[in-house]
């Protein structure tokens, strides 16, 4: 009785300086609404599962990595042959990237097909691009730091194609490149971006927009907003919670068991004056981009194609960005052409990725 | 729910099993990662000189060799016969010096004293410095680690 | 006679199938030696870290350790099943009660 009358002391203790009993109220008043697509609301979770198995496996390889020219490779080989384990804390690394950004994908176009940008959810779904980009951003710069031949071409490939933008593309490239070329300083500056750059950017902007989700709720897909009918709901605590810890242990023994049996191998260290190694191609998240590079012209009308097709796919990207501003009228035949644009995005990246596969 | 004779609820039960699985599932994983952070560093059983380096050290003078990844000193005493050190202080783990003109070690981090024997006789320092055991077999100086064989 | 004869053509006869079998087993070996020294070679010039278990006792607890995680995550999710129906009822009683108010 003691104990417990201290703990409640405790507790109101805290309480009366933080006042986190606001949040645990909000989170036990929080409901899920029931219906055919309930499925994509757990992407979100899934993602921030990856994210914190990415932040707990980097902060253990930072332990050890060694981010600079000499030392790159042979403490990436050091941490896979001598270090305890190292070679399953790094495949975990590698893996866990890679579904992450897969769920990034998933929960984008889940939101994008059931129009769950719909006001007032246009920041929610800015702010989400921006997540995109970071994550993208974290994987290309953490695929150079084992600084091996295939690292080394696809960043210097990679750091190339904004200097087809006109006047600040030389700029953006000298600027992630820390110079003209792909040399030691380019490493210690990706890896500032990876371990420090990114991640403080990315913990911001996942604050703002787990806040921005809390505030205004799940959304409903049009269809069921149109029948007006009140839908089932279920309490977020603790109902919700324990069907995201099913989907949380599942997707775990998933990562695990393909990290353990397919870990990632690690070549020989770059040599900046080596040519290029063939089968080069960057990691799989960038195989549409990439291909899509390859397959345009190199003339059109007088211009560099490649300057087209970049621009093209920035064009794309603040497209993206602005979808829920130019998807203004969900409901009718405009925002019945957006959806299907999702689907032809889906089939174009998956077409465009299975040719660079297979080519 | 509650049974006349049962010590826990239904509820309570489930719970405990859960949180049981959970907290070894979560084990097996953390056990892993303890060992990746945590990796084995041994200091080596024995370190050979070759003994032709050392032979024309003069008396009274020390000479550094590497014991693992500390120092280690090899002291020629007055009477020609050797001794080795760790030379780390028993204090806080800083490197020693020789100070062969006063016959004592010194430790700058906290001004501790030890003599030429290795016995902690001024300052902070606890315990004497860490003897090493020396054999001469042919041609090398062997260092050992005391209780290895 | 022919037993002396018929002997010495047996013990010939396995002089000869010995010395062949020997000879082709020492070829056997340097091949296999020529081989074996070209892999390494090999390895060694493309120098490329293939990741995997060090030894016998790091791959075998690495199946244990993969059985046992499944095993736990099998038998929690069966747990968080039940754990899910009884929330579930105990939310649907409390909301009918409260609908009745």
């Amino acid at each position: 009785m003691s104990s417990k009358g201290q703990k409640m002391g405790l507790r109101s203790w805290l309480d009366d300086r933080l006042g986190v009993s606001a949040v645990f109220g909000f989170l036990r008043d929080k409901k899920i609404p029931q219906h055919r697509h309930s499925v994509w609301y757990y992407t979100g979770s899934a993602i921030l599962l990856f994210f914190a198995i990415q932040m707990i496996t980097g902060f253990m390889l930072v332990f050890y990595y060694n981010p600079t020219l000499e030392g790159a490779n042979t403490s990436v080989a050091r941490i896979m042959t001598e270090i305890p384990l190292g070679w399953i804390i790094r495949s975990v690394h590698s893996w866990s990237a890679s579904f992450m950004i897969a769920f990034v994908f998933i929960h984008l176009l889940s939101i994008w097909i059931t129009k769950a940008y719909r006001k007032p959810r246009e920041l929610t779904w800015i702010s989400g691009v921006f997540l995109l980009l970071i994550s993208l951003a974290f994987g290309f710069t953490g695929y150079l730091l084992p600084w091996d031949d295939l690292s080394l071409s696809a960043t210097k490939v990679g750091t190339d194609i904004p200097r087809s933008i006109p006047v600040v593309g030389v700029w953006v490239t000298r600027l992630l490149r820390g110079g003209d070329d792909v040399t030691g300083d380019t490493l210690t500056r990706f890896f500032g971006f990876h371990v420090s750059i990114l991640p403080l950017f990315l913990l911001t902007i996942l604050a703002v927009h787990i806040y921005l989700v809390q505030k205004q709720g799940m959304s409903v897909p049009v269809s069921d907003e149109k029948k007006g009918k009140k839908l089932k709901e279920l309490p977020f605590w603790p109902n919700f919670v324990y069907r995201e810890m099913v989907v949380w242990l599942i997707l775990t023994g998933i990562l695990f068991s393909v990290a353990i049996f397919f870990p990632p191998s690690l070549e020989k260290a770059a040599d900046l004056m080596a040519p290029a190694p063939e089968g080069l191609r960057p990691e799989w998240y960038f195989l549409f981009l990439f291909q899509m590079l390859k397959i345009f012209p190199s003339k059109i009308l007088f211009i560099n194609g490649d300057t087209i097709a970049v621009l093209l796919i920035l064009l794309g990207i603040i497209a993206f960005f602005f979808l829920p501003l130019i998807d203004s009228k969900p409901a009718e035949k405009k925002g019945k052409i957006i959806t299907a644009a999702a689907y032809l995005f889906i089939v174009f990246a998956v077409a465009m990725s299975l040719w660079s596969l297979l080519s | 729910m509650k049974l006349k004779h049962s010590l826990f609820t239904r509820r309570q039960f489930l719970n405990g099993i859960l949180g049981g699985w959970f907290g070894a599932l979560a084990a097996s994983v953390l056990y892993p990662a303890l060992k990746f952070v945590f990796p084995p560093t041994r200091e080596p059983d024995q370190v050979i000189l070759p003994f032709s380096d050392c032979e024309d050290m003069k008396l009274n003078t020390v000479k550094n060799f590497p014991w693992g990844s500390k120092p280690g000193l090899l002291k020629k005493n007055d009477d020609g016969s050797y001794t080795a050190f760790v030379a780390v202080c028993t204090h806080l783990d800083c490197n020693v010096t020789y100070l062969s003109d006063q016959r004592k070690f010194f430790c700058a981090c906290h001004d501790g004293w030890y003599d030429e024997s290795g016995t902690h006789i001024g300052g902070p320092p606890p315990r004497p410095l860490r003897r090493l055991i020396l054999s001469i077999e042919g041609e090398d100086l062997i260092i050992k680690r005391e209780g290895v064989e | 006679m022919m037993r002396k004869k018929k002997l010495i053509v047996l013990c010939s006869l396995i002089i000869a199938l010995h010395s062949f079998v020997l000879l082709r087993h020492d070829f056997a070996q340097q091949v296999a030696q020529e081989e074996k020294t070209e892999m390494t070679k090999e390895h060694e010039s493309q120098d490329k870290i293939v990741s995997g278990p060090k030894d016998i006792k790091e791959s075998t607890g690495i199946y244990v350790f993969v059985s046992w995680m499944w095993l736990a995550i099998v038998v929690l999710i069966y747990f968080l099943k039940l754990k899910i129906k009884e929330v579930d009822r105990l939310f649907e009683i409390r909301y009918l009660s409260g609908k009745k108010k």
